[in-house]
């Protein structure tokens, strides 16, 4: 007997638990028509992108807001709302063409001004990352409703990369310009350019996405409707997967411990692509302020002692890769040719030793608090094994757990001693590696600024150089110098290069097909 | 006047100042409650409009500024105090930074899934629980009365969340028989009646696990108290004049063997409630409970310190609910109130 | 020694000795037994009970299960004695004072028990242990403020009896202090039932610490058993073994407790024990 059976056993219309009709009709090329269930988590606080930039928000937004470009699994732009764009010679300018005839979900056209007050008005008043970005822009210039020009202040290679839907989401200048931007009554409609547009939110329980029947792309979007389930619990998620209640997963919407069996599933493909432009790091983060921390010495032997092979095996069940240095081999300007720290606890015990940290009658030879990252019962597992293999060489370490408000503070307030990081890299070393090491960028109360506290004028020279630098094989050439550099002081533990799992049903085309992945906006996505 | 006029307006007496006491425990509880919240938001390390701001990287000097004035966090204790306890009274619980909303919305978006969820349970834990104790004291000695006590004291040991997952395990993952989480079956249209059936698919395992424990209470009790009646002098002088058993079970055994069970039921409300808190947990349950879990890993203070004082005044409903259970089924109460 | 006698005669309550026994030999002994930390990965993750040196099977990092059970029985049985000794100073204390003083305080006080009956306990506890840290001393402290009404209510009744008994009234007309009568008079013949009562808070102790670390307001620090359950409940579906043992030990311990306490009560006070 199964449910259908028992409900029907208990007098229960089973009509509830039969499959969800999809809709679909077939059409040339690709199938037009169905909706896609997926899964959030957690719950957005809002849907507008360009105010909130929690994963959740940027994942369900990045179907409501478009940008000016998309970008390849190996990260060269492609076109999002522009459909050329052109760079001077000298790196100052950016022209950018628009297709024509894009409309906002409320009817009304999005034009160059409404992309010049997106950049250069809004998003750096209500963006961190876009600030740091677009305060570049020296100005925006609107020669007709479909070109758009930026003068930058001065050469920033990056720029290119750095025009994705999470980053630069295109917002109505007609609704947001003169407003109180976080308090305005539109942010509840979330009225973007996007191939979907929001039906309906219950809050709790799903969010409705219907096709934007406005889009400017021929025959797309595909899918009729896309709806993100809110299912808080990990266990009910993989349940959801397995009886076919949902049709993508994403991030850590599946936990580790489950992927190798629901990678068994018949009907679904499992793939860690699609996160190449945000190409997660993930690290041991050591106060440098702390002793006996200060000391590269000490940081060399944490990485002798980290057995990172096991911890990717038994913590994260063989996921990810495990990281060389600063930089994701995913990344631009990866540099392999470093020095590695192969798993010795001989080596690490001869480096302490070497130090002077001699264990006492209880085998400790200094203990250290390791504030456990508050997102999730792998974060948790992760400090357990990092307390038990440091252990062994006499590094002793008290775990401690805290909410999610209260890690960001004491991180970002440096009133830690060592906690786990997972930073993103934005596809450019300047845009998301650079920020975590340079002296300039140690700012107490910052989350995901050089909250080590680790300073060296030369990494600085290199970094700076590398970013304003405009031609290619120059910038390797320094960020090469600067990887080196950063491995032999090993600043933080480079632990892995994080993968997710995710669940794509077989009949799901086109879901991973760009650089960034699960946060594209699905307008070529279509059932078969 | 006639003896039965004076017992109708007793009776109505009695009730109006049942209700009147009941109101001032209300109000007195209310009042206390909120100035707990009060003290343990400032108990919390760190800076209280941090604390209520509770959100990442809540190093946003102008929210906190906002929240410093907002809360009157300038002010001294006491008035800080008197503002919140006002606050209170006119049913503003505040605003949670972390889900841009006001906490009162939030609650009563979650309530009615936690009122379904422990009036089931409360419901199904008495009425099972008078069911089979009255059947353990009737057969006591006999292997039914044995079997019954014996899973009584296994249920009242199990940790109840243990239970829901084990339940789970079951009936979910070995049997698929019952959906394992979950409120209601999302995406599928359904008429009124299927939704509703839907539901009640989705509250059995919930409810079952939460009301487990205290049935094993009220089995005990009902049984110890059935016992104690049984050989009380009516009875007997029921049994002497030849009423059929199941008469005497149902006309004197049971309204007076349950007014213990409804004393203990009503003390029990709270734990009953609290529980509510776990098991929504376990079943992805979208009540008060899942929302104070959600709370809690936010440090969410503002919905913390919300949802405890609503379920607060849910205990105390169920206390006058339980109340007036009693006043119905005790037939000394209305005498003595007229006497 | 009548007393000992009859409990021995006591057949449940001699087998929740016997289970509770066992319980306690093997918290002690869980050192000698599982010389390693419980937390050390010693085998595979997720091996079934009855592997190779793994009884009860390994967890998602390959940690013994039953290590994990024999040294979570030491966490959860001092939890428990502790933090019911907590809540047995503070309800005793109030229950004392107003059975003792009587009239307005003892009206006082009974509203405060009152109060705490009210509020649902294991949120307060949830709300009490988030805000001041996820601590074993702050878990102690958390179940001890919300477990002390029932003892109160007791301790009152107890001292209300005795208080008006001839050799209580001797002694405050002998002029003695208070809280001599108090300590030497009343409370050493209201002890019995004390005791029964509080050996029923060790049990829902250990229930409600387990629920709090199943919550996840554990100490991260320590092995238990609600920490093993929660920590199990994700991964029910690979490693069945993971949340059924943790969850069979506490059921164990918390009913050997009960049948202790209720064997406890049948003999010290076979004037208020449950009628056969």
């Amino acid at each position: 007997m199964n449910r259908r059976e028992f409900a029907k056993l208990m007098g229960v219309s089973a009509v509830a638990l039969s499959g969800i009709p999809l809709g679909i009709t077939r059409a040339a090329g690709q199938t037009k028509g169905g909706t896609l269930n997926t899964i959030i988590q957690p719950e957005p606080p809002i849907l507008v992108t360009a105010l909130n930039q929690q994963q959740p928000t940027l994942t369900l937004g990045g179907k409501i807001y478009e940008s000016l470009l998309r970008y390849s699994p190996d990260l060269k732009p492609m076109p999002g709302i522009a459909q050329s764009w052109e760079v001077s010679p000298d790196g100052l300018t950016y022209t950018f063409k628009l297709f024509p005839g894009i409309t906002f979900h409320d009817g009304k056209p999005l034009t160059s001004e409404d992309v010049a007050f997106s950049m250069t008005k809004m998003l750096p008043e209500t963006h961190a990352r876009a600030r740091a970005i677009y305060s570049r822009i020296d100005k925006a210039e609107t020669p007709d409703p479909l070109t758009v020009i930026f003068k930058m202040k001065a050469p920033f290679a990056p720029f290119l990369t750095a025009l994705d839907c999470t980053t630069g989401p295109i917002v109505p200048k007609h609704i947001y310009d003169g407003s109180d931007f976080r308090k305005n009554p539109a942010n509840a409609q979330a009225i973007g350019s996007g191939p979907f547009k929001l039906k309906e939110w219950v809050k709790g329980s799903h969010v409705h996405l219907v096709r934007h029947e406005g889009y400017y792309r021929k025959d797309e979007p595909y899918l009729d409707e896309v709806i993100y389930r809110i299912i808080p619990d990990a266990a009910s998620r993989s349940l959801a997967l397995e009886q076919g209640k949902i049709q993508l997963t994403q991030w850590n919407d599946i936990e580790f411990y489950d992927v190798v069996r629901l990678s068994k599933l018949p009907n679904y493909e499992m793939t860690t692509k699609g996160y190449e432009y945000f190409a997660p790091h993930q690290w041991l983060e050591l106060n440098n302020r702390v002793k006996p921390m200060d000391d590269k010495r000490f940081r060399q032997a944490i990485a002798h002692a980290l057995d990172l092979k096991s911890m990717a095996q038994r913590v994260y069940f063989g996921m990810p890769k495990i990281a060389t240095g600063p930089v994701s081999s995913k990344t631009r300007f990866y540099e392999k040719d470093v020095k590695r720290y192969d798993y010795s606890l001989e080596k690490a015990k001869a480096l302490l030793d070497e130090m002077g940290l001699k264990p006492g009658a209880d085998g400790k030879r200094v203990t250290l608090k390791y504030l456990i990252p508050p997102y999730g019962e792998v974060y948790q597992r992760a400090g357990e094994f990092i307390r038990q293999t440091l252990g062994r060489v006499g590094i002793d370490i008290q775990l401690e757990n805290t909410d999610v408000g209260g890690w960001a503070d004491k991180f970002s307030n440096w009133d830690y001693e060592m906690t786990g990081n997972l930073v993103y890299q934005y596809g450019d070393p300047a845009l998301g590696v650079s920020r975590t090491y340079i002296s300039s960028n140690i700012k107490k109360g910052i989350l995901f600024s050089n909250t080590a506290g680790y300073s060296n004028p030369e990494v600085d020279k290199l970094f700076d150089e590398a970013a304003s630098a405009t031609d290619d094989t120059r910038r390797q050439e320094l960020y090469s110098k600067v990887q080196k550099i950063l491995v032999e002081d090993v600043p933080v533990i480079w632990m892995f290069e994080a993968a997710y799992p995710t669940f794509i049903d077989k009949r799901l085309k086109n879901v991973t097909s760009t650089g960034v992945g699960v946060h594209e906006s699905f307008s070529s996505v279509s059932f078969g | 006047m006639t003896s039965a006029s004076i017992n109708s307006g007793g009776r109505v007496f009695a009730v109006a100042l049942a209700l009147a006491g009941w109101f001032v425990k209300f109000v007195a509880v209310v009042l206390v409650i909120a100035t707990f919240n009060f003290i343990l938001v400032h108990a919390a390390p760190g800076d209280p409009a941090q604390v209520i701001a509770g959100q990442s990287g809540a190093s946003d000097e102008k929210l906190l500024a906002q929240l410093r004035a907002e809360y009157g966090l300038d002010k001294p204790y006491p008035i800080q105090l008197a503002n919140y306890l006002k606050r209170v009274v006119t049913l503003d619980l505040g605003y949670s930074y972390r889900q841009q909303r006001t906490v009162a919305s939030l609650i009563l978006e979650r309530l009615p899934a936690t009122l379904l969820l422990t009036a089931t349970a409360f419901t199904l834990a008495l009425l099972s629980g008078i069911i089979l104790g009255t059947l353990a004291g009737v057969r006591a000695g006999k292997w039914s009365d044995t079997l019954l006590t014996i899973v009584s004291l296994l249920l009242y040991a199990t940790p109840v969340f243990w239970l829901g997952l084990m339940l789970v395990l079951l009936f979910s993952v070995q049997l698929d028989w019952l959906p394992a989480f979950g409120y209601v079956t999302i995406g599928v249209p359904m008429t009124t009646l299927q939704r509703m059936g839907d539901i009640g698919m989705h509250l059995i395992l919930p409810a079952v696990s939460l009301a487990a424990v205290y049935l094993a209470i009220y089995t005990r009790l009902m049984r110890s108290s059935v016992l104690d009646v049984t050989h009380q002098d009516f009875i007997k002088t029921a049994k002497a004049k030849g009423l059929k058993q199941g008469r005497i079970i149902i006309r004197h055994i049971l309204r007076n063997a349950m007014l213990p069970i409804v004393t203990v039921a009503g003390m029990q409300a709270g734990a009953l409630v609290g529980g509510a808190v776990v098991i929504e947990t376990v079943f992805a349950w979208p009540g008060l409970g899942r929302l104070i879990y959600d709370a809690l890993l936010q440090r969410d203070y503002p919905v913390l310190l919300g949802v405890f004082l609503v379920m607060s005044v849910i205990v105390i409903a169920l206390n006058l609910l339980t109340d007036t259970i009693y006043r119905v089924i005790d037939p000394r109460v209305s005498v003595r109130a007229a006497s | 020694m009548s007393t000992l006698k009859s409990f021995l005669r006591h057949p449940t309550g001699m087998i929740g000795l016997f289970v509770l026994l066992a319980v306690v030999i093997l918290a002690v002994s869980a050192p000698w037994l599982f010389p390693d930390d419980p937390w050390d990965m010693v085998g595979a993750p997720f091996q079934p009970p009855l592997s190779e040196g793994l009884w009860l099977g390994s967890d998602m990092l390959g940690r013994d299960v039953a290590a994990g059970i024999a040294h979570g029985a030491r966490i959860s049985l001092i939890i428990g004695v502790i933090s019911t000794l907590t809540s047995l100073i503070i309800g005793v204390t109030i229950g004392a004072t107003a059975g003792y003083f009587g009239g307005k305080v003892d009206e006082v006080m009974m509203r405060i028990t009152e109060l705490f009956q009210t509020i649902p306990g294991f949120i307060l506890a949830i709300l009490l242990v988030a805000t001041l840290g996820p601590k074993i001393s702050n878990v102690i402290f958390a179940i001890g403020i919300v477990s002390w009404p029932p003892l109160a209510r007791l301790t009152r009744a107890e001292f209300m009896r005795l208080r008006g008994r001839e050799f209580v009234q001797a002694a405050v007309c002998q002029g003695q202090r208070p809280l001599t009568v108090v300590l030497r008079r009343i409370l050493p013949n209201a002890i019995s039932p004390i005791i029964v009562t509080g050996s029923l808070a060790v049990a829902s102790a250990i229930l409600i610490e387990s629920a709090l670390s199943f919550m996840g307001l554990g100490d991260p620090n320590l092995m238990s058993w609600g920490f093993m359950i929660g920590a199990a409940r994700t991964v029910i579906r690979q490693a069945w073994w993971m949340s059924v043992f943790p969850g069979l030990a506490i059921l164990l311990t918390v009913l050997a407790i009960n049948l202790v306490g209720e064997g406890l009560n049948d003999t010290l006070n076979p004037r208020i024990s449950r009628k056969r």
